[in-house]
């Protein structure tokens, strides 16, 4: 499922990024790659911005960006 | 012997602390050539060895995104130097070794340093340095920057690692992909540029990896074609191999999994609940984080203007009364006159707001240095984005409430040329800290003290609401298209450095200090002196004949006001003043204001000096009123409002404009930006004038 379908506290396995250049770059530097565990911290009241952990760092997005990112549970 | 070291690091993990603890450095800040980034060089000899550190802006990765990732990437790829020191965080080891490894691809001497180990510890981790060292073939050293713990041992490292013959480096990808690699090496080392094999290496992954700075330099090679032609082979039969996209993801993935295999044989990292965790559940909260936001922001103004004008008050005595006391022991004249209607009540009427100015500046430190200033950016984002913005303008913006000019710089964190424009030219609507002066002074002596902190904040809040308005109007006519996307760390909680916060205000309170008894000292001796000259004397003569000829004494103070009067509007600078009255007058400006304000243009604390010499030079008698009581006498509330507006929203000063067109190259932008503000400035405050009037005020 996406990252923007997950609920607050849910934890998985990143399976895949289709985010598109230069953005790509950016969450893979973040530590947002294939492999890693990802837990959903919370978003805003309106769903726009979402925070995720990964492997220890704590990362803002946009729902743009947690729709082009799928986990595994 | 010279050793070159650089070092690099992902931002947040400590770069500047571990080069302040290490003892015996000489700090020398510049910038890099041709760019406003700021370079940190140290200096530290050691025996027979002169070592110099440069400090890189903190890089995500090497695919450079910022401004101050291709400064650094710029640097490590074409700067001389003998070998890399790579630091990380021990807290998020895994992330940061994907760098780590991108810098081991170049080959060069390098030594990892793992910062803030003394924080893992604490949770009940641990890190096996030696064993990191071995699997990556790198020197490592675990390092608490905080607690000085291991830091000098950087030193000896440096000099052991430089006398090595080359790098241990002993990281490799998947045996298909090297296989590509190798053969790509060998024709990229047909050319006659390429001496070495690592450094062809580094090249044929980056190239791999779609790196346009590297494609840029191998296009002019004479192998370009065969290379070219070899490397979509390679990249065609590695997507095929992998089913994936592209390489660059494939080498991405490569790299996230040696770094997680690694982490996993070297590392304990408890997972525990931290303290960040505990205070993002409050901060953050979808429904109270906003309102905590705002109640933090309100709180920093009243505390700004509350404890901020406790000395206010001793300080315009001590500086009034020290010009009195001046005035009677030096020979009257020119020289008393300049001195303490001049320079001391001008120099005075500034150095007032140093606590105010040092308060605030205080408050957006600790944001800063707390982390609170990345969930401010969070919570701000889905409201910044309705006006076309996003949440990472937040920083600049919030920047922008103490000096507009190193907001400016702090724009370049937008990447998008469009984002980051518009964000500038909303920037001079965050009312800076050098303009707290006017407001201050006219709320003082135009609002009851009582509700002086929220007026204060109003102002503020109408001057980043109306920046908003107006960059919906930029993104909607001027500049279509998506903003950018938003992909931002939050970095954990820290205590904030005491020291690094006192040091900070030094350095704030010595500028501002400096630029009072400089500056605005000489800008006070400028405007009093065009405000004396020239002597009209047949006037001066004419008026001593009519005082003589009265004997009544308030008749005398009367004329003598009169003749002072007189001479003012007859100087240079009440000519000048004159002559652009006829500006300012529909706002209810005498021509005192309306110097006030174009002076305000060389700096906004000079409005406030300006009009202190206006009216100190204005009045003739002895008996001295302050500043505030001379503005009730000679202002009316409708004006005192215009000016406050026009105050808000027209150019900032010259340091700040000339730092936008440092950072802005394009003429129409630049000239839009020196125009706008001061119309939009007028028309508003002319709007409110004429309300306010109606209203009956």
């Amino acid at each position: 499922m996406r990252v923007s379908d997950m609920k607050i506290g849910e934890e998985g396995v990143i399976t895949k990024v289709s985010a598109q250049e230069p953005v790509k770059s950016r969450l893979f530097a973040m530590g947002i790659a294939k492999g890693n565990r990802l837990k959903l911290l919370d978003h805003t009241l309106k769903k726009q911005t979402w925070e995720i952990d990964v492997e220890g760092t704590r990362v803002a997005l946009r729902k743009e960006e947690a729709d082009h990112i799928e986990v595994e549970k | 012997m010279k050793i070159k070291a650089v070092m690099v690091g992902q931002p947040n993990v400590g770069k500047s602390s571990i080069i302040n603890a290490i003892s015996g450095a000489r700090l020398h800040v510049g910038n890099f050539a041709g760019v406003t980034v700021e370079k940190k060089e140290v200096f530290i000899k050691k025996g027979d060895y002169d070592i110099e550190i440069v400090d890189l802006p903190g890089i995500y990765s090497l695919n450079a995104y910022t401004p101050e990732e291709k400064v650094a990437k710029r640097y490590l790829i074409h700067e001389d130097y003998d070998l890399i020191i790579n630091v990380v965080d021990a807290n998020v080891l895994q992330r940061n070794l994907i760098l780590t490894l991108q810098l081991i691809d170049m080959r060069k001497k390098m030594i990892l340093v793992v910062n803030m180990i003394d924080e893992v510890e604490e949770k009940g981790g641990h890190i096996d340095g030696q064993k990191l060292s071995k699997l990556l073939g790198i020197p490592v050293i675990l390092t608490s920057a905080k607690e000085k713990k291991g830091v000098d041992k950087l030193v000896d490292e440096i000099i052991n690692t430089y006398k090595l013959p080359k790098c241990g480096c002993n990281i490799y990808y998947n045996e298909k992909i090297e296989e590509e690699i190798e053969n790509l090496t060998k024709i990229l080392l047909k050319s006659p540029h390429f001496n070495t094999k690592e450094k062809a290496r580094f090249y044929v992954i980056r190239l791999l990896e779609n790196d346009e700075d590297i494609y840029k330099i191998v296009h002019d090679l004479p192998i370009f074609l065969e290379l070219h032609e070899a490397l979509s082979e390679s990249i065609k039969r590695l997507k095929m191999e992998f089913d994936v996209d592209s390489v660059a993801d494939l080498l991405a993935d490569e790299r996230a999994a040696i770094a997680r295999s690694i982490v996993m044989q070297v590392a304990q990292l408890p997972r525990k609940e931290t303290l960040t965790d505990k205070i993002d559940k409050i901060l953050i909260h979808p429904i109270f984080g906003l309102p905590i936001f705002l109640f933090f922001m309100w709180a920093l103004f009243q505390i700004t203007f509350e404890v901020g004008s406790i000395p206010m008050d001793y300080i315009d005595a001590a500086f009034t009364n020290f010009a009195d006391w001046l005035k009677h022991i030096l020979p009257p004249g020119d020289i008393n006159s300049v001195i303490t209607d001049g320079v001391v009540p001008a120099v005075g009427s500034i150095i007032m707001f140093l606590p105010n100015i040092l308060i605030l500046f205080l408050g957006l430190n600790l944001l800063e240095q707390t982390g609170y200033m990345a969930r401010a950016a969070f919570l701000m984002d889905g409201f910044l984005k309705k006006f076309g913005l996003q949440g990472k303008a937040f920083i600049p913006l919030v920047s922008g409430f103490g000096c507009t000019v190193p907001a400016y710089m702090a724009a370049r964190t937008l990447k998008n040329p469009k984002d980051r424009l518009i964000t500038m030219l909303i920037l001079g609507f965050m009312n800076c800290s050098a303009r707290l002066p006017v407001y201050v002074l006219f709320i003082a002596a135009f609002f009851p003290t009582a509700s002086a902190g929220n007026i204060l904040f109003i102002i503020y809040l109408t001057g980043a609401f109306l920046g908003l308005i107006v960059a919906k109007i930029l993104r909607t006519l001027l500049f279509k298209g998506e903003p950018e996307p938003f992909v931002m760390e939050m970095p954990p909680y820290r205590f904030p450095s005491i020291k690094v916060l006192l040091m900070e205000l030094y350095i704030k309170a010595k500028l501002f200090i400096k630029k009072a008894g400089t500056f605005i000292a000489g800008a006070a001796m400028i405007i009093w002196f065009l405000s004396n000259y020239p002597v009209n004397e047949n006037l001066v003569n004419e008026y001593e004949k009519k005082m003589e000829l009265v004997k009544d004494d308030s008749e005398k103070v009367r004329l003598h006001n009169e003749l002072a009067a007189k001479n003012l509007e007859n100087s240079y600078l009440g000519r000048f003043g004159k002559m652009i009255e006829p500006i300012f007058a529909p706002l209810g400006f005498d021509w005192r204001l309306s110097v006030a304000t174009v002076s305000g243009l060389a700096a906004k604390e000079v409005v406030v000096s300006t009009l202190a010499t206006l009216y100190a030079v204005g009045e003739a008698d002895e008996k001295s009123s302050t500043l505030i009581a001379k503005l009730r006498q000679n202002v009316d509330f409708k004006a005192a409002i215009a000016l406050i507006i026009i105050i808000m929203i027209y150019s900032p000063c010259i340091a700040a404009m000339s730092t936008f067109y440092a950072e802005v190259p394009q003429w129409a932008w630049r000239t839009f930006y020196t125009v706008y503000p001061n119309v939009l400035a007028w028309l508003l405050a002319f709007f409110a004038y004429n309300i306010l009037a109606m209203m009956g005020y």
